[in-house]
């Protein structure tokens, strides 16, 4: 029996196509020996030696179920062929090593090899770089380009530097010192932009692209993610104290465990949480459910693939359903990089830089919730005989306590019955039960939830607020407030304050004598009116209410509402004082009522005294900072997170075709298997804590011996740097990526940056102070032939600025750059309907608010709808990892580039400022292109622009200026 | 009033031609580069030849996306059974796990269903101007979701992945088919401006390909309806100088791009302002309804008469903002756009113009789905009498479906295990239900055979002559698909 002649074909004929080199169904293949013999997902061994009866092979070939057979489509086996399988089974599937496709060692592709450095190779040129860059082109009989002239390699140094053009006086200098020494002026000019902040703002965006930041969560809703900045900031302050790499990684993976005591290690964890997170599956589903699980695992996928892309330029998430098809990952290999997140969730932390703080701050707040724990017990057990008063006092505590959480009732308000006629007069009353002192009187509108009307539902377009003694308000009667004159517009839940002049009365009314409009009738509603006595308690808290009338409607609308302490609005954070002086009123009210015990009361008032006695030393620690980043969550509802389990890392388990609902092997952390050297696997013991498993990636990340790590660096700055990597694929290093065009050059200055200190700014430095860099970007049609796309770098490749270069250019030109450093994001939109989903609403934003001139890497993200004029020109989009920025000309960037409200605009600005600084319109075109181009135009330029400046203005060249390819390109 | 006709908004009213190029707006954006430039260097990300592998049937698509999910049983999948035991307790014999809700009574749909057509298909009232074009139709019943997540499933059914970062159907058609014209845009957004769908412009990207697949957002009845195709009211710009500024503009850029030689970029750009200036005289011409008859428009459902509709939402509205999508849609598929995608729906305010009803379906589903069923009645018939049908394929997709069973008495929750789509025109078999939903409507009928919305993707691609195996583009490691991993062309269902 010959498996070559007999059984080979058998396959090649009818299984290969689904089960062999193209696609590999069910994780089967039958050009493989070893899978063949040994693989296959669910039904593994496919073939059993001696056995035909029980391969089940065997039963899908013959099979006449229709959703099993083998194969599934087109021609079955043939009766003869059947039995040449059925005999080779029997005969023990004898399968010669040689009949299997040639085995190759997985690990046998270039960037898995062992790192090394390699000699320089032989030649004249002083710079390591220039000696690779100069073997190679003379290998492919290319000839290198002349160097660019001073303007050129100034104007190429900072955009690539710091992405912002240089100013007429730098460019002077320059020349002038370049005149003198070429490469000493570059060198010079280097060290002054690489210790620019300005350069942490641009190479801070290129690894912002990487990581896929944004300031909106994304998916349903997309609601603002208010903490995102710390980690931007992080980013760019770590590129400016060119903080050594091993660092930058350990601390953006497992900062929180290594680095606790300092602010970066919990910030820089934003790295974690950079990417896109679905709200809706994680806050309105739980874990239990399906589409719960689903949401976890691909938030856990955005993890991995975050990690292994941006450190490691390997697409492990391609090993979520299937081993990779490509590169040595198998699908348990991708499980255990999950396993390694499988305790965080992206959220909100609040942490303590201060280790002593932190220390002290634990016990404290240990302390006040068995405090809270024990008052309220108590509370419980008294409550029943408290009075509306002191009920509703004990509510606000409650809520206080929650701290920040936004609280939302039912209660809405009081709610007038329904008018047909707007001007009817319509009043609501409070009984203050004796006469009272106020301070000051507020009314606050009601905010419809249920029926999705939102804020302002129901306030009176006319009203006044009276304060007398008479129920009646026959006589003695004061005005507070009159607004029966002419309409108020909606405050919204605003509340509407009005101080008094220590006035005194126990009845305050409230006359709408203008009703709002409801549907195509009237009513009068509000949520909250409250009487401030000079104690600065609200006084109306409990009060009875009467009225004209009411609708009295469930829980949501009714009198008392009016004076239940309760109205929509963000809730204070927790307060501390306020939640003291409260329990102090209960504690008089109830002593007055002397419904109870006189010992229970002294106990209250003990713990009370306690729990202030905990809440100052609280308040006298430093306040904690906030940054969202990937963490040990602890919520409540959905969203509980692993806080409750001390974070004790989920479960991961292998999941079949990738299928939350097909689990199979639990599989603990571990790593890629991609070096002999490093153990894949973490050996932690089973009791270590989750950070563990984060720092042990780290290591291995950080390894000397990772293949990855250094190449993947090197290659990200050389593509920075070019416009193109030493590898063209800087985010896959794989067998789907692109070899290196000069790879002993990539190892070189891989280790050469490992071992030399690991300093990014000094790579950038050795890049540009190279022959290669400072090429002119012209072209050579000789070279061409050869080389066409520029691989070998025979010249340097003119750049498009990217979008957020232009828009930083032209607000800089038009000299209203505003250089303010980090903090929240600007917000360069109007936000419509925030309560639910949030629409962002650019075209409502002033292009002249200067809030939004601060450098384009400020603006707050959005990434459901991203800015229109930066994703026209192909910024980042935050929802997927960047490597390489697309690199597009079309005709919606030209309409952009001319039309655009911020073009426009910073139009005149330019114009404005060439006109104060230049008289005669001769001066002012040569100073428009000095400031824009770095250089003076031409004379042909000249005339042609004089002639349009005549005519049409000189706002109308600025504009035209900004749409010149020249200040579109840097060369 | 300001007189300057840069201060004029959108209207349809009488304008002279130049006028109108400087007030509305009108739709470009990705040309494809490869027709701009004509030049082999920059076409690497052109697809590989052997993409068209077959006669293609359609040229053009115009898909119709219903976000917040439409109920199938509520429109196009009569269950009689549903009438039969409505209000009684809802028992598909299984564990049912949903989104919202525990399952409640069986809900009967609140309209009535009747035959339509040669095919007698039957179809529910608030679709029923359907029916009259319900023989060119073939619907597929039993497709099967991955997610009960708005978010996921809207990016499953508009780019066939559950997260964002891939690029959508158009963007793919676009890629793989190129442009039909030299004016416009090749892909067409013409999203319900009162709430986008889930994932906002996520569904509607061209992620990793190249950037003149980007979709062109067409604000139907907006002010503005594309952005910056006219400058923002400027003291300083006049149209003499628009025309002397593009004129010096190509000057000073064509001899810096002859100083700078061989590089095909510069030149690329200075065409992208030829191009630019072209569809500033095309789109608004294309976007102005006013040149159809009062009897077309009025075949859409578009009511000029109405200046300010009622609070609530209402069938006259819906109508009207449909109809004026599948009337514009219908004008730019005529002018050589390749893919058109309306969207409906997703407004979470209030009134819900949102097929999500968990609250009340008669509430919004009557009106929506009255409003929808007009205008795609008007575009299958009006691209009939166009002799435009048989080139052009039209799909309908929503994310998922909705239960059986009540929510709160008046509303569905999602259904993800099973819901319909259809489609009609180029290469499609009229008259046709494929893959039935079971007695519910709650699963597939046979749950070992059902549709995904890859298999509909695949089809499309198939219609339009491209195979969707082979329609790849390499991105982070992998040659990324419309269909991922999966898809197979429905054949049922081809003509």
């Amino acid at each position: 029996m010959s498996f070559e002649s007999e059984v080979k074909p058998i396959f090649e004929k009818h299984c290969i196509e689904c089960h062999g080199p193209k696609k590999q169904k069910s994780e089967f293949r039958l050009d493989d020996r070893e899978v063949a013999l040994h693989g296959g997902e669910s039904h593994a061994p496919n073939i059993l030696p001696g056995k035909p009866a029980e391969s089940p092979l065997l039963k899908f070939v013959t099979t006449a179920d229709r959703d099993t057979r083998m194969p599934p489509k087109g021609e079955r086996l043939t009766a003869a062929e059947v039995d040449t399988l059925k005999r080779w089974i029997a005969e023990g599937a004898v399968w010669p090593e040689s009949a299997s496709l040639k085995k190759t060692d997985p690990l046998d592709w270039w960037s898995l090899k062992p790192l090394a450095k390699p000699a320089l190779p032989s030649g004249d040129a002083a710079h390591p770089i220039d000696r690779f860059i100069l073997a190679k082109l003379q290998e492919k009989h290319l000839q290198p380009s002349a160097t660019a002239d001073a303007r050129t390699i100034l104007r190429r140094l900072n955009f690539d530097l710091i992405g912002l053009p240089p100013t007429a006086d730098e460019l002077a200098a320059f020349e002038k010192e370049a005149a003198q020494d070429l490469p000493a002026a570059i060198g010079r000019a280097a060290d002054r932009l690489l210790a620019s902040p300005r350069y942490g703002e641009r190479w801070g965006r290129h690894w912002l692209d990487v990581v896929h930041y944004g300031d909106t969560h994304g998916y349903d809703k997309d609601k603002l993610r208010l903490n995102a900045w710390p980690y931007r900031d992080y980013v760019i302050r770590a590129f400016n104290d060119d903080k050594p790499y091993t660092r930058f990684v350990e601390e953006q993976l497992a900062g929180d465990t290594l680095y606790p005591q300092t602010a970066d290690g919990h910030i820089a964890q934003g790295f974690i949480s950079a990417g896109p997170w679905d709200f809706i599956g994680h806050a309105e589903l739980p874990e239990t459910k399906l589409d719960g699980k689903i949401a976890r695992a691909l938030d856990r996928d955005d993890m991995v693939s975050n990690t292994t892309g941006a450190f490691l330029a390997t697409t492990a998430q391609c090993a979520r359903c299937h081993n990779h098809k490509f590169d040595p990952i198998k699908q348990e290999d991708y499980y255990r990089l999950q396993a390694v997140f499988a305790a965080l969730d992206k959220a909100d932390k609040t942490f303590d830089v201060d280790p002593d703080a932190a220390k002290r701050r634990a016990p404290l707040v240990a302390e006040r919730t068995r405090l809270d724990g024990e008052i309220k017990t108590l509370n419980e057990k008294i409550a029943t005989a408290d009075t509306r008063r002191a009920t509703l006092i004990g509510k606000i505590i409650d809520e206080l306590k929650q701290g920040s959480a936004a609280v939302e009732r039912l209660e809405y308000g009081y709610h007038s019955a329904i008018s047909k006629e707007q001007s009817a007069t319509k009043w609501v009353q409070v009984d203050l039960g004796v006469a009272r002192e106020l301070t000051e009187v507020s009314l606050t509108g009601c905010h419809d939830t249920y029926n999705n009307i939102g804020a302002g539902f129901g306030f009176p377009a006319r009203y006044k607020v009276e304060l007398s003694d008479d129920a009646k308000f026959a006589q003695g009667v004061t005005i507070i407030a009159d607004f029966t004159g002419a309409d108020v517009p909606n405050p919204g839940v605003k509340p509407q304050r009005f101080a008094l002049a220590k006035l005194k009365g126990r009845y305050l009314r409230v006359t709408a004598t203008k009703l709002a409009l409801r549907k195509n009738d009237y009513i009068l509603a509000l949520a909250e009116l409250q009487a401030v006595d000079p104690k600065g308690r609200n006084v109306a808290l409990g009060a009875n209410v009467t009225s004209l009338d009411s609708i009295e409607a469930g829980p949501r609308w009714g009198r008392l509402n009016l004076t239940d302490g309760y109205f929509y609005g963000p809730k204070s954070e927790r307060d501390d004082a306020r939640i003291a002086l409260l329990e102090r009123e209960r504690t008089e009210i109830r002593k007055g009522s002397n419904k109870v015990a006189p010992a229970d009361n002294a106990r209250l008032a003990e713990l009370n005294a306690a729990r202030a006695k905990v809440a100052k030393e609280l308040a006298a620690l430093p306040a904690p900072q906030v940054a969202y980043v990937g963490t040990i969550h602890k919520g409540t509802g959905s969203f509980a997170g692993t806080g409750a389990n001390g974070g004790k890392p989920r479960p991961i388990f292998i999941l079949k075709r990738g299928d939350v609902s097909q689990p199979d092997k639990e599989v603990g952390p571990g790593t890629l298997p991609f070096t002999k050297e490093l153990n894949s696997q973490f050996d932690l013991p089973a009791d270590a804590p989750e950070g563990a498993r984060r720092v042990a990636l780290a290591r291995w990340i950080t390894d000397n011996r990772n293949p990855l790590t250094w190449r993947v660096i090197v290659n990200r700055l050389w593509h920075y740097h070019f416009g193109r990597g030493l590898s063209d694929t800087p985010n896959d290093f794989g067998r789907m990526g692109s070899l290196p065009t000069h790879p002993e050059l990539l190892d070189w200055l891989a280790v050469d940056f490992r071992d030399g200190g690991q300093s990014l700014k000094k790579l950038h430095r050795l890049i540009v102070t190279s022959a290669t860099y400072r090429q002119s970007s012209l072209g050579n049609p000789a070279n061409e032939k050869i080389d066409t796309s520029n691989a070998f770098l025979w010249r340097m490749n003119r750049r498009k600025l990217e979008a957020e270069a232009v828009n930083d250019s032209v607000l800089s030109v038009a000299g209203k750059l505003d250089l303010t450093m980090g903090g929240p994001g600007f917000q360069d939109f109007v936000i419509d309907k925030p309560q639910h989903s949030p629409h962002y609403e650019y075209d409502q934003h002033d292009v002249e608010d200067p809030k939004s001139h601060r450098r384009s890497v400020y603006r707050f993200i959005v990434r459901s709808q991203p800015q229109p004029f930066l994703t026209v020109l192909d910024c980042a989009d935050p929802s997927m990892s960047v490597a390489s920025r697309n690199e597009t000309v079309n005709a919606l960037q030209a309409l952009a580039m001319r039309n655009n409200r911020l073009t426009v605009a910073m139009a005149k600005h330019f114009a404005a400022r060439v006109a104060k600084e230049a008289t005669t319109p001769p001066a002012q075109i040569d100073l428009a292109f000095r400031l824009a181009l770095g250089r003076p135009p031409s004379t042909s330029e000249a005339e042609a622009m004089s002639g349009y400046v005549r005519e049409h203005g000189l706002t109308n060249l600025c504009r035209l200026i900004f749409n010149l390819n020249e200040f579109n390109f840097v060369d | 009033m300001n007189d300057s006709p840069y201060h004029r908004q959108s209207g349809v009213t009488a304008m002279n031609r130049r006028d109108f190029l400087f007030c509305s707006g009108g739709g470009l954006g990705g040309i494809a580069l490869a027709s701009l430039l004509g030049q082999e260097s920059l076409l690497a990300a052109t697809p590989t030849s052997g993409v068209l592998h077959a006669p293609a049937k359609a040229k053009r698509v115009v898909q119709l996306f219903m976000a917040g999910a439409a109920s199938h049983v509520d429109m196009w999948d009569y269950k009689p059974l549903l009438e039969k035991k409505h209000g009684e307790k809802w028992d598909p014999g299984e564990a049912v796990e949903l989104f919202q809700s525990s399952p409640g009574s069986t809900f009967a749909s609140p309209w009535k269903f009747k035959p339509y057509g040669k095919s007698g298909k039957m179809l529910s009232d608030i679709v029923a101007p359907i029916g009259d074009v319900v023989d060119d139709i073939a619907f597929v019943h039993n497709i099967v979701g991955r997610s009960g997540v708005h978010s996921q499933a809207t990016l499953l059914q508009s780019t066939g992945f559950l997260i964002p970062g891939y690029p959508s159907i158009g963007a793919w058609v676009s890629y793989g088919l190129g442009s039909l014209n030299d004016n416009l845009p090749t892909f067409v957004v013409l999203p319900d401006i009162r709430g986008l769908p889930s994932n906002g412009q996520k569904n509607w990207d061209s992620a990793f390909l190249p950037g003149q697949n980007q979709a062109t957002q067409v604000r139907v009845n907006a002010p503005k309806p594309i952005a910056d195709l006219s400058p923002p009211p400027a003291d300083y710009i006049t149209p003499s100088g628009e025309t002397a500024g593009l004129e010096l503009l190509g000057k000073l850029n064509r001899a810096h791009a002859d100083s700078h030689p061989g590089d095909p970029r510069l030149e690329a750009r200075i065409r992208s302002y030829e191009l630019a200036a072209k569809m500033q005289l095309a789109a608004p011409d294309a976007l102005d309804l006013s040149q159809e008859s009062e009897k077309t428009q009025a075949r859409y459902g578009i009511d000029n008469s109405t200046k300010v509709w009622p609070k609530e939402i209402n069938v006259a509205e819906e109508q009207d903002a449909f109809g004026r999508k599948c009337l514009t849609a219908r004008r730019l598929l005529e002018r050589g756009v390749r893919f058109v995608q309306i969207w409906s729906g997703n407004d979470n305010g209030f009134p819900r113009r949102n097929w999500d009803s968990h609250e009340d379906i008669a509430r919004d589903h009557a009106p929506l789905s009255l409003g929808m069923a007009k205008g795609t009645a008007a575009l299958i018939q009006d691209l009939k009498d166009r002799g435009m049908f048989e080139d052009t394929l039209i799909i309908w997709t929503t994310e998922f479906g909705r239960m059986p069973c009540a929510q709160g008495g008046k509303g569905r929750d999602h259904n993800p295990f099973v819901f319909t789509n259809w489609l009609a025109g180029g290469g499609i078999k009229g008259g046709v239900s494929h893959g039935p939903s079971d007695e519910w409507g709650y699963k597939p009928a046979d749950r070992s055979h059902f549709t995904q919305g890859y298999d509909i993707h695949a089809t499309v691609l198939h219609l339009l002559g491209l195979d969707h195996e082979k329609l790849t583009f390499r991105h982070n490691g992998a040659n990324r698909r419309l269909t991922d991993v999966h898809g197979h062309v429905i054949k049922e269902i081809l003509a």
